[in-house]
């Protein structure tokens, strides 16, 4: 019995929390789709493709949590993805070590990182702290160039242990991991220090005056978004079983950001969502391998020209509507709010013609 | 109506994608019998890849007019599979792109490949499926560790071109210990000065330390070492440091532009040094247009030229010069990597990857390049016997073969003699 009303109890927090908004029901759908897509479709390079869109969905989410929530517009989030990837790649070959162990590590390294560079960079602003972000995967590059005999120099780490014994469990690893991760970050998001967060991206200045800490809150920011990154980047290096230059390649800290953009900023699912349409349709447009970039990005130009806020706000705002009252979503079809019972669609009223007179003035309430 | 033009578009390129997708990934049956697949890998976009290609080509193309590959008595026409590896740019699409040829487009065995971290990825990737992957691009030795450390996994990986990049550096030296003797002989200089030009890549600092550390004792004086841009546009100032110094010889290494930049001011401002090394661009048909007509005797490590190494040497090279209006590049060894495949698979009458590695293992193969036999770590051996890559010089606007001259007894037919500048001469 108790049983029974356990799963009734979490049937209704299912139907009051997921299936009220199409959103959340949509994406819901995805992460089921995503668990069940290995049973319809067993294929080696459908699962690499879905796999590396999975790490690179945590990645692109920790660029908007530091990014897009706190405001500090990172231009070099390699640095996290990188140093993670070569701290993981060492310790499983040098030590021996599997990778649920260093996977772990290497994103504690990669919070190291976040407080290397948060705590310098607390000064800084805007386009210097861009700039400034921008410059320390050049500068661990170049200490990997320097230490070759360690880093394996232009060649990387390779011959690491692989992530899971098959492709399936490999696909299943990073699959459920992007989920959980995902969540966790948009829960943060969600939770007292999102709310931080967001006042810190939007009047630094006022934040500080209410009592906040907010140089705490942005190395805190940076640690948070660098585990996460880290996590990806430990996951990469095992995936591919190599962990190079490139990790830190300039292309790896610009993509999170065209991800995130893509999909919607400051939102965490905008994010997971522009990696799923984005990398999945850079691999399909392998077939015209010539003006593959070009029609990329054409693609993101039509978005972002026609969806300015990124492709999920904009279908949202066509699923959902904001009640005026209250702020709260709920779906289209409802005629009045799920919460406050506000009406959602109030009848517009077209203004009489001229001729109308003072009918029309009376109906609109005129002098 | 926006919205309206929005969402069909929308619905077009998610139709569009469901259906490429369904015919990737579902259509993916062996092709029909008689048919093998021939993954060629590289960078399309990028002259490395396009001489993959054109090199696979050529071998494809007589291949199938000689009537094909017989196995146990079948005929099999090769088929080839372009697979643009991006590897350049990306090493998770190179990685993608190989898992994709194996498994949607099922090719039997691959050759290719340029970027040695890109090429570490995709060996993983083809040792995940036991394809046999034969490099034609990357000279690390790490790929070829992998065999002796792991042979089970690892014995699908050979190399046929170029020589690894060990083997590289001894023979550029080889090259200016050629060129030492020579300016001894004519200009009576018993410890030539040399002056050593490497662009400032990752790739150059080893070459760098190696040639201060090894160059003395070949009889000469280092008398110093510059480090320009790979893409430098001026490097008057370079060179008229080296003119100062003194210098008999310039060692150089360039694997971009630079090397036109330096060669045309090389020859424009007459510089009393004889310049031998490598020079990528000096390997190129248009060198000479590139540097003005100033490109005239610079001397470089290559791995092909006009001259008879084996038999098939000329007429691959006019082939390829005939299809394409460029000189062959390493990279063209596509073409000797499918006839070795071709040769092991006839061997074992299988198309099983592990009888045709059995097979590959016992190649000696005189090919395009030279004759093919791989060592323990399945890489191309080097050496008098082996392939030993050649010397070319710029002698009055064409690329003609100088070393091996002589060198441990060989002399490949066409080779001439090696010419220093006529205004080191005071001619």
């Amino acid at each position: 019995m108790t049983v029974q009303k356990y799963l009734y109890r979490l049937y209704q927090e299912f139907k009051g929390e997921i299936l009220v908004l199409p959103g959340r029901t949509v994406l819901f759908a995805g992460g089921v789709l995503l668990f069940l897509l290995p049973l319809v479709w067993n294929h080696p390079y459908l699962l690499r493709i879905v796999a590396m869109t999975c790490i690179f969905a945590i990645y692109a989410a920790s660029w908007d949590l530091l990014s897009g929530f706190v405001g500090q517009l990172n231009l070099g989030h390699a640095i996290f993805f990188g140093t993670a990837a070569y701290t993981s790649a060492l310790l499983n070959l040098h030590l021996g070590l599997p990778p649920w162990l260093t996977i772990p590590v290497g994103a504690f390294g990669a919070v190291l990182m976040g407080l290397l560079i948060g705590v310098p960079c607390l000064r800084l602003k805007g386009q210097y702290l861009s700039l400034a972000t921008l410059a320390f995967p050049i500068i661990l590059m170049g200490l990997v160039l320097l230490f070759s005999p360690v880093t394996g120099g232009e060649l990387g780490v390779s011959g690491l242990t692989r992530l899971a014994a098959t492709r399936l469990r490999e696909y299943y690893v990073t699959a459920g991991l992007a989920v959980v991760l995902c969540l966790a970050m948009w829960k943060i998001t969600d939770s007292k220090l999102g709310i931080i967060f967001h006042a810190i991206r939007e009047d630094e200045v006022a934040a500080r005056a209410s009592g906040i800490n907010t140089p705490l809150y942005k190395v805190l920011a940076f640690c948070l978004s660098g585990f996460f990154a880290g996590l990806a980047g430990g996951l990469y290096a095992h995936f591919m079983r190599i962990a190079g230059p490139s990790t830190l390649g300039v292309l790896m800290s610009f993509q999170p950001i065209i991800w995130s953009i893509f999909g919607g900023i400051a939102t965490i699912y905008g994010a997971v969502v522009g990696v799923f349409v984005l990398f999945p349709m850079v691999e399909f447009f392998r077939m015209a391998m010539e003006i593959r970039m070009l029609l990329f990005a054409g693609v993101i130009i039509l978005v972002l020209r026609f969806m300015p806020e990124g492709l999920v706000p904009w279908l949202i705002d066509r699923l959902e509507r904001q009640c005026p009252r209250c702020k709260e979503r709920s779906a289209v079809t409802r005629r009045t709010c799920r919460v406050c019972g506000t009406p959602l669609r109030v009848p517009l009223r077209r203004a009489a013609p001229p001729h109308a007179g003072g009918a029309a003035a009376t109906e609109r309430g005129g002098d | 109506m926006k919205r309206r033009l929005m969402t069909i578009v929308a619905l077009v390129l998610v139709l569009a994608m469901a259906l490429t997708i369904t015919a990737a990934v579902g259509g993916c049956k062996r092709g029909p019998k008689g048919v093998i697949k021939v993954g060629v890998a590289g960078p399309m976009q990028f002259i490395q890849g396009q001489h993959h290609w054109l090199g696979a080509e050529l071998a494809a193309e007589e291949i199938n007019q000689a009537g094909g590959v017989d196995i146990g008595g079948d005929k099999y026409l090769i088929e080839l599979v372009k697979i643009d590896t991006n590897e350049i740019l990306s090493v998770d699409d190179a990685a993608a792109a190989i898992e994709r040829a194996i498994t949607v487009d099922k090719v039997d065995f691959i050759v290719g490949t340029i970027r040695t971290e890109a090429a570490l990825a995709m060996q993983e990737v083809a040792m995940d499926h036991q394809k046999i992957f034969i490099v034609c691009g990357a000279s690390h030795t790490q790929l070829a560790d992998k065999v002796a450390a792991d042979y089970d996994r690892y014995k699908y990986w050979f190399r046929v071109t170029p020589i690894n990049v060990g083997h590289l550096v001894t023979t550029s030296m080889l090259l200016l210990q050629h060129v030492g003797q020579v300016v001894r002989d004519e200009l009576g200089i018993q410890t030539p000065k040399v002056a050593v030009i490497i662009e400032k890549a990752v790739a150059g600092d080893p070459l760098a330390a190696a040639a201060q550390m090894v160059i003395p004792s070949f009889g000469m004086q280092v008398v110093g070492v510059w480090r320009p841009s790979p893409t430098a546009t001026d490097m008057t100032a370079e060179l008229t440091a080296i003119r100062n110094s003194g210098a008999n010889i310039i060692y150089t290494y360039f694997s971009a532009s630079a090397g036109v930049t330096y060669a045309k001011q090389w020859g424009e401002l007459q510089i009393p040094a004889a310049s031998v090394g490598i020079n990528v661009e000096a390997q190129a048909k248009g060198f000479m247009d590139a540097t003005g007509g100033f490109g005239n005797y610079e001397f470089t490590l290559n791995t092909l030229a006009r001259i008879k190494i084996t038999d098939k040497t000329i007429p691959f090279y006019d082939k390829f010069v005939e299809r394409s209006g460029q000189f062959p590049t390493y990279n063209a060894g596509t073409y000797d990597a499918i006839y070795i495949w071709k040769e092991a698979a006839e061997r074992a009458a299988s198309l099983d990857s592990d009888d045709i590695v059995a097979e590959m293992e016992k190649t000696d193969y005189h090919a395009a390049a030279g004759r093919i036999v791989f060592d323990e770590k399945h890489d191309v051996k080097w050496g008098p016997g082996f392939v030993t890559a050649v010397g070319t010089q710029w002698q009055d606007g064409e690329l003609v073969c100088v070393w091996p001259y002589g060198w441990q007894g060989i002399t490949y037919e066409g080779t001439v003699e090696y010419k220093l500048p006529p205004w080191m001469l005071g001619d």
